[in-house]
């Protein structure tokens, strides 16, 4: 039974999950109080579940890696709401009701359940996720090209040696608009990516996917991402340092992309 | 009696030194009395954020280096010797060769654009105004103004000028792309940052924000452009609201420190700023380009890039130079004449004068005489003088004429003045 529990408070968490993809988009988005009542909602389900699974157990839900991630993602959440409610700060939801969704999601997955349905959407599934995460790929290829232009023409206007009239570059604030939106498309398209994923991996694998190095790069790398969009929506970071983390961000993928292929037949040789 | 000028320019002294030197404009009156102290018979001191320069006339027996002291005089912080390596000095025509390429912008950070007949004019009003120019300076600077003019009307100097601000609208492209909705505060009300709000309105900036330690200046600068006036001690709380910031104040020291612009970095979020400092001396710290998001540009940067695109109007600068060789010439053939002309009028007054006092002694004893025969006794009496005066006038003229066919000074003193001992001529 709280495995149900568990899996109703990571449906309700993804409406914040939504929320906060939606924000990277509209500042103005007034998304934020639907998302909160199901964010709450998801952490009193949390919380009848972890209840639950104590009553079952008999010990506190923390045997292994998946109830571990479930209880600290109930932790964050119970903080997230504790914070909020005094200080009335919505902006960390950005960044955590991503993080929480996920924690919860993998708690979720401590009991295998059934195989697919049928083959047919077994396939649609790994598709969506295959076109998700490339398309996720592309928009942060192009980002992190757009960066590196970024910190071409940046250095010509510090330098002083940008000459207009030849100056091929685009301008600076233009490189800038387009770094973010091609980063927040690409980390809305790599989070359903990775959800999906996490998904197909559990129903294949049960419960050794978490095992396996490439799963572990992937999420480094979605955790990566997250904390480099959360510095640009809330502290502001832009210019050089988002330019050089989109690089980054592209050089985790490509480590991610590579275990997928290469190192994932290594490991498990 | 001859003309001279020194100085310093962009080409010659860095932004640092020329900063140090510069004038305010109510330090010219005491500098001006400085030079006429120091022997200068004539002066006119030019002080612009891209020169500073002295012209005079001066005795033969004052060098030219004299200048240089009245340029520094009541300076005691800037050493003759600190300077001197920057220094240029001109007499004559070559004198006269600066004064026109200064007035018709050829000799401009970004040759054409059209301030600097403004200043120049201004420095000569001063000078006037403190009865430092003569006649002299009076010609070249009146030839000067009309020669700026002339080029400007014949060559297209004009059109391509593109001045310091066209090349800051260019520099706020490359960071913000298009200007629309972009703020623009203007620090100190001068004619530059007004040509540069100018230029930025027209590539669609959205607003204007005036701050100036006299108020009122600010005011009619905000009229002109229905800009907002920020009071001159508010506005480093504002400098966040500020996209570009034109900076060309004439306060002392910096008035815009690296703090100051961090602040506004941070208030803005990290949106980048483009900051232009206009002022000599500058009123931005340079350490400020340092900061992310800051784009500092101080006006040697925005020659050096403007220099870039510079081949067509070289070539346009090739026909006014040109213009200019041809006016110096004219120029100087008409002082020419003018240093024996006072010379040749005293001589026929004087001897006009002798003829008169002996026929008034000789002529009573005629007793009367017709009007035919009074009227050959005055073409008589004159025939003879203009006889004696032809010799030395026709020689005086020639000499003059060989002087400035061979581009030497005349040789005051020797000629003219024998002429002038030997018939007594007076000094007038």
């Amino acid at each position: 039974m709280s495995v149900l529990w568990l899996r109703t408070a990571a449906a309700l968490y993804f409406c914040g999950l939504v929320y906060a993809l939606v924000y990277l988009f509209r500042k103005r988005t007034r998304l934020f109080n639907p998302a909160l009542i199901a964010f709450a909602a998801g952490t009193v389900f949390h919380l009848v579940s972890l209840v639950e699974l104590h009553a079952e157990t008999g010990h506190l839900p923390l045997n292994n890696f998946y109830e571990t991630s479930s209880l600290c993602a109930f932790l964050i959440a119970v903080f997230f709401l504790g914070a909020y409610s005094y200080y009335r700060i919505s902006i960390f939801s950005v960044c955590l009701f991503p993080l929480v969704f996920f924690m919860t999601l993998i708690g979720a997955t401590e009991f295998p359940v059934a195989s697919w349905s049928s083959q047919q959407v077994r396939s649609i599934w790994l598709t969506i996720h295959i076109a998700t995460v490339l398309i996720g790929y592309a928009s942060l290829v192009f980002s992190a090209v757009a960066s590196l232009y970024y910190l071409l023409q940046e250095r010509q206007l510090k330098r002083k040696s940008v000459s207009p009239s030849a100056n091929r570059l685009p301008p600076l604030a233009t490189l800038d608009r387009v770094i973010t939106q091609s980063m927040n498309t690409g980390f809305v398209f790599i989070t359903i990516g990775t959800v999906t994923g996490v998904v197909w991996a559990f129903i294949e694998s049960g419960t050794r996917w978490i095992a396996e190095p490439q799963i572990g790069f992937f999420l480094f790398t979605w955790v990566f991402y997250l904390a480099m969009i959360f510095l640009r929506v809330s502290a502001g970071w832009r210019g050089r340092r988002i330019a050089w983390l989109a690089v980054s961000v592209l050089g985790c993928s490509i480590i991610t992309w590579a275990t997928h292929f290469g190192l994932g037949n290594l490991v498990s040789r | 009696m001859r003309l001279a000028l020194a100085g310093i320019n962009h080409h010659t002294a860095p932004v640092q030194l020329r900063e140090k030197l510069a004038f305010r404009v109510e330090d010219l009156p005491a500098a001006l009395l400085q030079a006429q102290a120091r022997g200068a018979k004539e002066a006119l001191i030019l002080s612009t954020c891209n020169r500073v320069e002295i012209a005079a006339t001066l005795n033969e027996n004052i060098p030219a280096e004299t200048l240089l002291e009245g340029l520094l005089a009541g300076r005691d912080d800037i050493s003759p010797d600190l300077l001197r390596p920057h220094l240029y000095l001109y007499e004559e025509a070559a004198a006269i060769r600066h004064l026109f390429r200064v007035a018709s912008s050829l000799d401009s950070m970004i040759v054409g654009e059209p301030q600097i007949l403004g200043q120049l004019k201004q420095a000569y009003a001063v000078a006037r105004d403190e009865g430092a120019i003569g006649t002299i300076l009076e010609a070249v600077l009146s030839r000067a103004f009309s020669v700026a003019k002339r080029i400007r009307s014949e060559t297209e100097i004009g059109q391509s000028a593109v001045s310091v601000s066209y090349a800051a609208v260019e520099l706020a492209r490359e960071i913000f792309g298009s200007l629309n909705k972009k703020r623009v505060l203007i620090v100190g009300a001068g004619k530059m940052s007004e040509a540069t709000a100018r230029h930025l309105l027209r590539a669609g900036a959205a607003e204007i924000l005036i701050t100036n330690r006299t108020q009122q200046r600010a005011e009619e600068l905000a009229g002109l452009f229905h800009g907002e006036v920020i009071p001159y001690e508010l506005f480093p709380q504002r400098l966040g609201d500020a996209d570009i910031l034109i900076s060309s104040s004439a306060a002392p020291g910096y008035l815009l420190t690296r703090d100051l612009i961090r602040t506004a970095i941070e208030a803005r979020r990290n949106q980048p700023m483009f900051l232009v400092d206009i002022a000599v001396p500058r009123n931005i710290d340079p350490a400020v380009n340092d900061l992310e998001h800051a784009f500092l540009y101080d006006i040697d940067d925005l020659q050096r890039l403007s220099e870039r695109n510079l081949q067509t109007r070289r070539e346009i600068a090739e026909q006014a130079e040109a213009i200019v060789d041809e006016e110096v010439a004219r120029l100087e053939a008409r002082l020419r004449v003018r240093d024996v002309a006072p010379t040749i009028v005293s001589l026929q007054e004087e001897l006009e004068a002798l003829r008169k006092d002996v026929l008034s002694r000789y002529r009573p004893r005629l007793g009367s005489l017709t009007a035919d025969q009074e009227e050959v006794l005055d073409a008589l009496t004159r025939g003879i003088i203009n006889k004696v005066a032809h010799g030395p006038i026709s020689e005086l003229r020639r000499q003059a004429a060989d002087a400035q066919r061979n581009a030497v000074p005349l040789q005051e003193g020797e000629f003219v003045s024998v002429v002038r001992r030997m018939f007594r001529l007076r000094d007038r």
